[in-house]
């Protein structure tokens, strides 16, 4: 029972790292930014080349260099730069969108589209086959915990811990920083919020810039867990965080905490043998809850942005 | 009114006659001779299909080099079957109308299935290359395969983890649910383990190709302890089930199954890789004469020792060329219109034995090969954790 609780906590907690990058902007804007599961797949893809050296390998012919950053350099520069791509998808994706005073259906498709690009030049560079993170460079973190009769890889606890931190600063930020305050006014009400001096613009950039962040530590840590099976993993695990954020409810940032976790843990209460179809048992507990709190878990409201 | 219907009936007739002349007819045999090649060039079998496509190349290239059939050259002529059915049985299609002699193909037993009906309909001789799943060869007359089945390699690394340790007890077995190959490919290992009284099988797990993350597979084998872990798998998805296993802790021997059984392997579990045991039916250090030129001529262009699916590959290749010299002797085969060829093709094939790199081969009745020699072998890694071999234990 241990066991399963800390196995679903683990996955679970990027489940939630990630979607809270839907959240953030949904709570803001309103929209589902669908580009974030392919920010997501080009984050892992980033820190894979940096710490190994290698690019391309699909159409794009494999380059082996010779830069090659330690594992947690090359996490903080795809950090980074998924930031700002994030940023980039906003000014070009969203912001003509958004003085146009454009349809939010609009949004999702102008969104998928980046997404759908994005994706596509990953299976350009890197081909469609399995990519794998050398084991040398996360020779730093150990390999086995046991405690007792529970026994987790180290990877795991690493994905779980830096998960919970990370979100638990999240939540303090918004909660108590200015940047918070400034973004739930922003979320309120844009025009209420520029009256009151609040700069909206760069709010909702810097908004997009940390789900982009959140994506990209998400994909490095999965893929470092596991592995990177091709560029559409992005899109599934974008599937994925949606189905927490509905759970959790939309635009609720503490419900999307509670939805990836909730998601994780009943993926790993999926009995082994059914383990092909944990997605699906996944997905049709989410349909329950729908029809039982059609406003998810957390949610407060009724869907009106929707 | 009258003369209507006998205009009708005449045109009728006409076309009749047409249809079955025209099917009498048939295309005559063009050089350089068309030997079809189905294999998987691209999706997440292509590891193993470019290996299978470099067999078929070299083979081209030697039998070509050897005055190819009675003179006549050989054309491998390659069509892409992807890793799903919808590709395999397109490839099919596309070869057929090519109006190759045979197709080598396609790549996974599960394509097999639903492409070899289309070729053997057809009255095209297909080759298995890699098709080892239980019933290929009764797909239908034209259907055999150069593949020893699951049933008759797998038990011996089970033999050979027995002999590593003779205590053994407790078995593990994982298998991947989606793929029909790895799915018999097990059975076959859980029918051995239960024939086996020092043997218990302490629990099953499945999974599926396309999953990444087995934590709750391993979780549950750590539970009960194994000493002896049987993994049905493809590379991608085996050698990361491999890897988050012995990261959990499990120190016990691990058999593979026929999709480990492939270098590209070795990035995905990397150091963990070293001490999987897999059974082979083909040795790149066999001493048969034909494996020699073999090994030669793959060492030249790569650098490195050719594996099982190259091996097999190249040997359907021969297996067709040497049929269609024999025939060739008898009556030239160019002056064959492709559909007499393919008939005298087939039973050509199952009437003769070859001395393959596999060693001597034929087959029975059914198109079901007979081998004798089978090997197994163990990964072991380099220092650098990249590269590794596959060791054949004596």
């Amino acid at each position: 029972m241990l066991q399963i609780l800390l196995n679903g906590l683990s996955i679970g907690s990027v489940y939630a790292l990630f979607a809270l990058g839907y959240a953030l902007v949904f709570s803001l804007l309103g929209v589902i930014n669908f580009a974030q599961g392919a920010v997501f797949a080009v984050g892992a893809y980033l820190t894979w080349s940096l710490t190994t050296g290698s690019w391309g390998g699909g159409q794009v012919p494999l380059w082996e260099t010779e830069m090659r950053l330690p594992f947690l350099a090359a996490a903080a520069v795809s950090l980074v730069v998924c930031a700002a791509l994030s940023a980039l998808i906003e000014r070009f994706a969203f912001e003509p969108l958004r003085r146009r005073k454009a349809e939010p259906l609009l949004y999702l498709v102008s969104s998928l589209g980046v997404a759908i690009v994005l994706v596509n030049a990953l299976l350009l560079m890197y081909g469609a086959e399995t990519r794998n993170f050398d084991l040398d460079t996360l020779s730093f973190i150990p390999v086995l915990v046991e405690w007792g009769d529970l026994r987790v890889r180290g990877i795991q606890l690493v994905i779980l811990v830096v998960s919970l931190l990370v979100l638990a600063a999240l939540l303090l930020l918004f909660r108590f920083s200015m940047v918070g305050k400034a973004l739930r006014a922003v979320a309120e009400n844009q025009t209420t919020a520029s009256l009151l001096g609040i700069p909206v613009h760069r709010t909702i950039v810097l908004t997009f810039a940390l789900s982009g962040a959140l994506a990209s530590l998400a994909g490095t840590l999965v893929a470092t867990g596991f592995s990177i099976p091709g560029p559409h993993f992005g899109l599934l695990f974008g599937l994925k965080g949606l189905a927490v954020i509905v759970l959790g409810g939309m635009g609720e940032i503490s419900g999307a905490v509670l939805g990836g976790l909730l998601l994780g843990l009943i993926e790993a209460a999926v009995p082994a043998e059914y383990s092909g179809y944990k997605e699906a048992v996944a997905f049709a507990l989410l349909f329950l809850v729908l029809m039982v709190r059609p406003q998810g878990l957390l949610g407060r409201r009724p869907l009106e942005k929707l | 009114m009258l003369a209507n219907r006998n205009v009708r009936q005449i045109a009728l007739g006409g076309a009749l006659v047409l249809l079955t002349f025209g099917s009498h007819l048939g295309a005559a045999m063009t050089e350089p001779l068309p030997i079809g090649a189905a294999l998987s060039q691209t999706s997440n079998v292509a590891l193993l299909g470019q290996e299978q496509i470099i067999g078929v190349r070299l083979a081209e290239e030697y039998f070509n080099s050897k005055g190819g059939v009675g003179g006549t050259k050989i054309q491998v002529i390659l069509e892409d079957s992807a890793g799903d059915e919808a590709s395999a049985i397109n490839a099919f299609n596309a070869l057929i109308r090519k109006n190759v002699v045979a197709i080598v193909g396609p790549t996974l037993s599960q394509q097999a299935f639903a492409a070899d009906p289309l070729a053997d309909k057809a009255k095209v001789p297909v080759l298995g290359p890699s098709n080892t799943a239980k019933g290929i060869p009764q797909i239908g007359p034209f259907v055999t395969r150069v593949s020893a089945p699951v049933a008759i390699v797998a038990p011996h690394a089970l033999e050979a983890a027995l002999k590593r340790n003779p205590q053994l007890k407790n078995v593990a077995v994982l298998y991947a649910q989606n793929d029909a190959f790895n799915t018999s490919e097990s059975m076959t290992f859980q029918e051995a383990v239960k024939a086996d009284k020092r043997l218990t099988l302490g629990t099953i797990q499945k999974f599926q190709t396309t999953d990444t993350d087995f934590t709750t597979q391993a979780s549950e084998v750590m539970k009960v302890k194994p000493d002896l872990v049987i993994i049905s798998g493809l590379a991608a998805d085996g050698g990361n089930l491999v890897k988050q296993l012995r990261q959990l802790g499990y120190k016990g021997l691990i058999v593979g199954g026929n999709g480990l059984n492939t270098p590209n392997v070795f990035p995905v579990c990397q150091k963990y890789c070293d001490g999987i045991l897999i059974a082979q039916a083909y040795s790149p250090e066999a001493g048969d004469a034909m494996n020699k030129a073999l090994v030669e001529l793959y060492q030249k262009k790569h650098k490195k020792m050719p594996g099982q699916f190259t091996a097999q590959a190249f040997t359907a290749v021969q297996v067709i060329v040497e049929a269609l010299s024999a025939i060739d002797q008898k009556k030239k085969v160019t002056t064959y219109d492709v559909k007499e060829l393919r008939q005298e093709l087939n039973k050509q094939i199952l009437g003769q034995s070859f001395q393959t790199a596999l060693g001597p081969i034929s087959f029975d009745k059914d198109g079901e090969i007979v081998q004798k020699s089978f090997y197994v072998a163990e990964i072991k890694m380099d220092a650098d954790n990249k590269n590794g071999k596959f060791s054949f234990l004596k």
